[in-house]
């Protein structure tokens, strides 16, 4: 009897191999600093009770891309999707060690983290290139949206014709003006919400299962 | 236990980070072990320190100078590497690998990303290079 039950789980994973369909993989951009890693976190934690990495105010803390495979998500609306989440490295067209020294990092170190997301970039548009199928992109809402590299990578999310939801982060703050990033991307959705505390976190859950499903 | 600076007889806590960098205060690179009990023995019997090393022999920690290690040219993450204005250093290892262009300023930890050349796929790529062949 245990033969045949262990026999048929094999079976069935072997199939489930060949056969599965390959959930579809969320990349979560942005500039370094908006917030990537903390929505990567909260969504990963609310509907598996895992993490996917650290966060600090020291740009750059995620210096390779790190991926959650197969997290199911139940919008409002009763729907629901399995995603890959991929947290990237931030990315910016200029890495200056200095930068780092401020925020009291010796200057080996900096200079050591200045490479490290030189390479990440470069990996972040590895996995845009090569394994992504629907994008969010990250804007802190504090800042002021029509930076080169947000016009830049919205261009090239475009051209690759990937579904994009734009959000505006760190709503919670109050200089937040999410309304300057809706209308700085009037083409795509945009949801603001507060990685952080969580507040409207669930209308980005609704906007991904009909988006992205 | 805790550390000494053989030089200037600063004290540190014992596992403290700070030593591994040289003495802040006279930059000595030579530390001795000391007991708590034997902590001020140096100053009671009025011994210099090296002569208490000399007892002890084999309690002393010297740390080693490492010169940083520069990164080879075919290990950088940069294609280009502009030295200064009209001087430039080529990685030819990576401009051959791929068309992502990294320009690297200075000596080091400061780089120009160009994110539209990191955008092509490898697949097009190819075949706009061998459409040029054809040509």
């Amino acid at each position: 009897m245990n033969f045949f039950v262990r026999t048929r789980k094999r079976f069935s994973k072997f199939l489930k191999f060949f056969f599965r369909k390959r959930s579809s993989r969320i990349g979560i951009y942005g500039p370094p600093n908006a917030g990537k890693t903390t929505l990567a976190n909260r969504i990963v934690r609310d509907w598996t009770g895992d993490a996917v990495g650290p966060v600090s105010e020291i740009p750059h803390e995620t210096r390779r891309a790190r991926r959650k495979e197969d997290i199911t998500i139940t919008g409002a609306n009763g729907s629901s999707i399995t995603i890959d989440i991929v947290d990237t490295p931030g990315v910016t067209t200029k890495i200056d060690y200095k930068e780092f020294l401020e925020y009291g990092l010796e200057k080996e170190e900096a200079i050591k983290r200045a490479r490290e997301a030189t390479e990440g970039v470069a990996e972040a548009m590895h996995w845009l290139r090569e394994d992504i199928d629907g994008v969010i992109y990250m804007l802190d809402s504090t800042l002021d949206p029509f930076l080169q590299v947000n016009i830049m990578m919205i261009g090239i999310i475009e051209s690759r014709n990937l579904p994009v939801i734009i959000v505006a982060n760190k709503i919670d703050l109050p200089d937040a003006a999410p309304t300057r990033i809706k209308s700085a991307f009037p083409q795509h959705p945009v949801i603001s919400i507060s990685s952080l505390d969580g507040s409207n976190i669930e209308q980005l859950y609704e906007k991904m299962t009909d988006y992205f499903g | 236990m805790a550390h000494k600076c053989t030089k200037c007889g600063r004290e540190f806590e014992d596992g403290s980070t700070q030593i591994l960098r040289g003495c802040p205060s006279c930059a000595g690179k030579k530390f001795l072990y000391v007991r708590e009990s034997e902590r001020h023995k140096d100053v009671l019997e009025e011994k210099p320190l090296a002569e208490i090393i000399l007892e002890r022999r084999n309690d002393t920690l010297e740390i080693q100078d490492k010169p940083p290690k520069e990164v080879e040219i075919y290990d950088r993450v940069e294609s280009i590497r502009i030295l200064g204005p009209g001087s430039y250093e080529l990685n030819i290892e990576k401009l051959a690998k791929s068309d992502e262009v990294v320009v690297g300023l200075g000596k080091e930890g400061q780089y120009v990303v160009d994110l539209p050349s990191m955008a092509k796929s490898i697949r097009k790529a190819g075949k706009r290079r061998k459409r040029k062949k054809k040509e």
